[in-house]
């Protein structure tokens, strides 16, 4: 296992590198920004005086060996934004996200498998074709649609909890302020549990009908038949022997999907004032601010990196006769 | 299956009591809904409205501009001009203290007025860009205790106004801090105290110990909330006090609500379209036609501007005269009316006959998307009421920031374009301003009117407040009859407040938060 992590690491990097060239031409496409960080009846002079501040006046080769020589020193640039180092704008914002990801993971995954595991054990009967209904709606629905659904039905008429907003969390955690932090937790969880949930419908959706698929293909394996005839309960036979083998494809796409998610909250971040990273990065690409956008495509690109080599892990965990 | 339905019962019981946090506001704050957050907190850095607004209520300036337009003190109790015009000495009032404990001395406001323009620094935005260029910024200093003196390059009318605009904060502190510190830890001298900015959240004040201007509320929170349905569920569920930006298709839904109601106020910025007057654009046959201030007078019979107001922006609107505000215009000209016809008789006049397919002559008209207000649908309606005079108009809607804002800066865009202005209240200058010199940045048609600019000579040599009307007026009946905007109106702007307070919104885009109540 030690050798295969080793293996990844110059893979890992040449795939930053690729990110950081894709992202470079790709906000360069747009044209100069310098045009947004000058005053409405700026002079030209005043605009060449602020191009050149910014760094915008060097051919585009030498602004990439700039910005790629400092990125070796994990210097990310300034936000021209907010004026900070990206970086420290990243990882300030970064743990919001985090919990709207983890939090929507859980329901993604503690919603499906009962779904699943019902759908597949009703096959035909009319739980099935509900929960299959519903799961098909589930994938047509957009997300922001249905938080806007949230915030007018069940925050604004029942006010039962908050429109919009965020308590931290984890960033108190981060921050050494345990007590502060679990004195939030209950709060942090209504602030979360709308987001999340117009976040996870989809994946509770997609994962509920991988489930199901997934399960009628184990039930009706010879093993699943012995289990039976060796006189085992339903239950022992459906949650010991049949899902370890129908959980595999399902921890492939749980694995792809925490990198999507954490890289695809924006809309929902927007709709429920969610000050995440998706947000941010939203918003630096409204502003052309190129050094943060820059920084958060890294960012999100190691995550995504590293969730799927401990998907690869897991994967290797849960089947013996995968050999990394 | 019962130890599953006790468990989300307990789970729910913990969680639901703390939804009681989501209450309105209490009595002593304030709560206003922005949808986007700060551009930083550096008082020496600011390039948008929303972080103005913000910076207002922590930092005081020496003067400021009153919602009527007036220039009253703020920290500086009064001030006086040298016999050259070139010197402005501003008296601080007594007893004036920083947020950081310190008294706040001519020091400090001569240190704030230095540190903007430090080139080592390198602060771009409105003070070290607009403000200081105009005023031609040399130094400031300290003359006593009190008496803090502001150096330009020459004489200026509008001086007053501008030096309003620089935010005045505390030495000590600020010589402490990195440029990255001080960032994002204001220490101010206005009313309010910075007491947290939780980025993409909000931004939460306190009144200072020593507020240098009267305020009621004891906290100001701003929450960023970027999306304008979420916004407006927030004000109607009680949890903010204010909205800004308020959609103008969400009036309603705030209106019949029992806890708002929308304020509308026409504000200062002047939406107009250009017609670009520079030699490259003359070589397209609609580019050489609007070269004649005929044919430019003829158009602006040719576009319904109350129309556009009422439907397209949902409130009604006074049509511009001109390139100034109405409390500061010319008193005796009225807005162009809507008359296709007499549109129809000077373009024929002008030598611009319909030809056979009813066209006279083909235009390009150039605009943005996403910045103004419904301002694509707007830029719509008026290629086709050009379009119904004969004039056959190509609207090219382009992408703001990539592309639109590049062209219009660089003066290529054209031969029409749709764009706004920011405009004052306090001074018809500051508006004139953007037409300042062939050359100004803001003169993106190219105008060069001899006239208009023979009286900018006349207004910089004297100081007689009758001459400079006089001059201003005769400029603006040359504007209005040869100048190079169709002019529409002044773009209007919608509050959401709350029934729990009482506000009201300025003309000027500002927010003061100073004289708002509990109902």
């Amino acid at each position: 296992m030690f050798f295969y992590i080793l293996r990844r690491i110059p893979q890992t990097v040449l795939v930053i590198f690729g990110v950081t060239l894709v992202t470079f031409i790709a906000l360069q496409i747009g044209g100069d920004p310098t045009y947004l960080f000058v005053s409405e009846r700026a002079s030209p002079e005043e605009i060449e005086e602020t191009r050149k501040m910014l760094g915008f006046d060097k051919p585009l080769h030498i602004q990439y060996l700039i910005y790629l020589s400092n990125l070796v020193q994990l210097d990310f640039g300034d936000s021209l934004y907010y004026r900070q180092p990206a970086l420290t704008v990243i990882l300030e914002t970064l743990p919001a996200t985090i919990e709207l990801t983890i939090f929507s993971m859980l329901i993604a995954i503690f919603g499906s498998i009962p779904f699943g595991i019902l759908a597949a054990i009703y096959r035909g009967k009319w739980i099935d074709g509900s929960l299959m209904a519903i799961a098909m709606l589930g994938q047509s629905i957009p997300s922001f649609w249905l938080g806007i659904m949230c915030i007018l039905y069940i925050s604004l008429n029942v006010s039962w909890l908050p429109i919009s907003g965020h308590v931290p969390f984890l960033m108190l955690i981060f921050q050494g302020e345990f007590i502060q932090a679990f004195k939030n937790l209950p709060t942090t969880i209504t602030y979360l549990i709308l987001p999340s949930f117009a976040v996870a419908f989809y994946s509770v959706s997609r994962n509920a009908r991988l489930i199901r698929s997934s399960m009628l293909e184990v039930l009706s394996q010879d093993y699943v038949r012995t289990a039976r005839s060796k006189g085992l309960s339903e239950y022992i036979v459906i949650m010991k022997h049949a899902m370890r083998n129908a959980w595999l494809p399902v921890v492939t796409i749980i694995g792809l999907e925490f990198g999507f998610v954490i890289s695809g909250v924006v809309v929902v971040e927007v709709i429920f004032a969610w000050p995440g990273l998706g947000r941010t990065v939203f918003d630096a690409i409204s502003n052309r601010d190129i050094p943060l956008v820059q920084a958060a495509v890294v960012v999100i690109s190691l995550f995504v990196i590293v969730i799927n080599l401990i998907t690869d892990l897991v994967y290797a965990k849960l089947d013996p006769r995968i050999k990394l | 299956m019962k130890k599953l339905i006790t468990g989300v019962a307990i789970v729910f019981g913990l969680i639901f009591p703390s939804t009681h946090t989501i209450a309105a506001p209490p009595d002593d704050t304030f709560v206003v809904g922005l949808p986007t957050d700060t551009i930083g907190l550096e008082p020496a850095q600011i390039s948008s409205r929303h972080t103005a607004n913000i910076m207002k209520h922590i930092f005081g300036q020496l003067y400021s501009v009153s919602e009527s337009g007036s220039i009253d003190p703020n920290l500086a109790e009064s001030y006086v001009i040298s016999d050259d015009g070139k010197e402005y000495t501003f008296t601080l009032k007594e007893g004036l203290t920083c947020h950081d404990g310190e008294a706040l001395t001519a020091e400090d406001a001569a240190y704030s007025f230095n540190r903007v323009a430090d080139e080592d620094l390198a602060f771009t935005g409105n003070s070290a860009g607009f403000v200081y260029k105009s005023i031609d910024f040399k130094e400031a200093r300290a003359d006593s205790e009190r008496e803090v003196t502001i150096v330009l390059g020459g004489p200026n009318h509008i001086a007053l106004g501008l030096i309003a605009e620089v935010y005045v904060h505390c030495k000590d502190s600020y010589e402490k801090m990195s440029k990255d510190e001080a960032a994002s830890n204001p220490i101010g001298s206005g009313p309010y105290e910075f007491v947290k900015w939780d980025k993409g959240s909000q931004i939460v004040l306190k009144k200072a110990a020593n507020p240098p201007i009267p305020t009621n509320f004891e906290n100001v929170i701003w929450r960023v909330i970027p999306e304008a349905s979420t916004r407006t569920a927030e004000l109607i569920a009680g949890n903010v006090d204010m909205i800004t930006n308020a959609s103008p298709d969400q009036v309603e839904a705030i209106d019949a609500s029992s806890t708002a109601k929308v304020a509308k106020v026409q504000g200062t910025r002047r939406m107009y379209v250009g017609f670009h007057q520079g030699p490259e654009f003359a070589v397209t046959p609609g580019g050489a036609a609007i070269q004649k201030p005929e044919v430019r007078r003829a158009l602006q019979y040719a576009v319904n501007v109350p129309a556009i107001c009422e439907n397209l922006l949902n409130a009604p609107c006074t049509r511009m005269t001109g390139i100034v505000n109405p409390n500061n215009a010319h008193p005796n000209l009225e807005p162009y009316p809507y008359d296709p016809e007499i549109a129809e008789y000077l373009l024929d006049q002008a030598g611009y006959p319909r030809d056979a397919n009813g066209v006279r002559f083909e235009i390009t008209l150039q605009a943005g998307e996403g910045r103004y207000l419904n301002d694509k649908n707007v830029v719509l309606a008026i290629c086709q009421y050009l379009d119904d005079v004969g004039v056959k108009t190509n609207c090219e809607i382009l992408d703001w920031s990539a592309v639109y804002i590049p062209l219009i800066k660089e003066k290529k865009a054209g031969p029409m374009y749709f764009i706004g202005s920011g405009g004052a209240t306090w001074s018809p200058l500051y508006d004139m301003a953007d037409l300042s010199a062939p050359d100004s940045g803001p003169n993106y048609t190219k105008w060069m009117n001899e006239e208009w600019f023979k009286g900018w000579k006349v207004i910089n040599n004297t100081n007689d407040e009758y001459i400079i009307r006089r001059e201003i007026d005769r400029m603006l009946e040359v504007f209005y009859n040869e100048g190079p905007w169709l002019h529409l109106y002044f773009q209007p702007d919608f509050y959401g407040v709350s029934n729990r307070v009482n506000w009201n919104p300025r003309r000027d885009e500002k927010v003061d938060l100073f004289n708002a109540t509990l109902k």
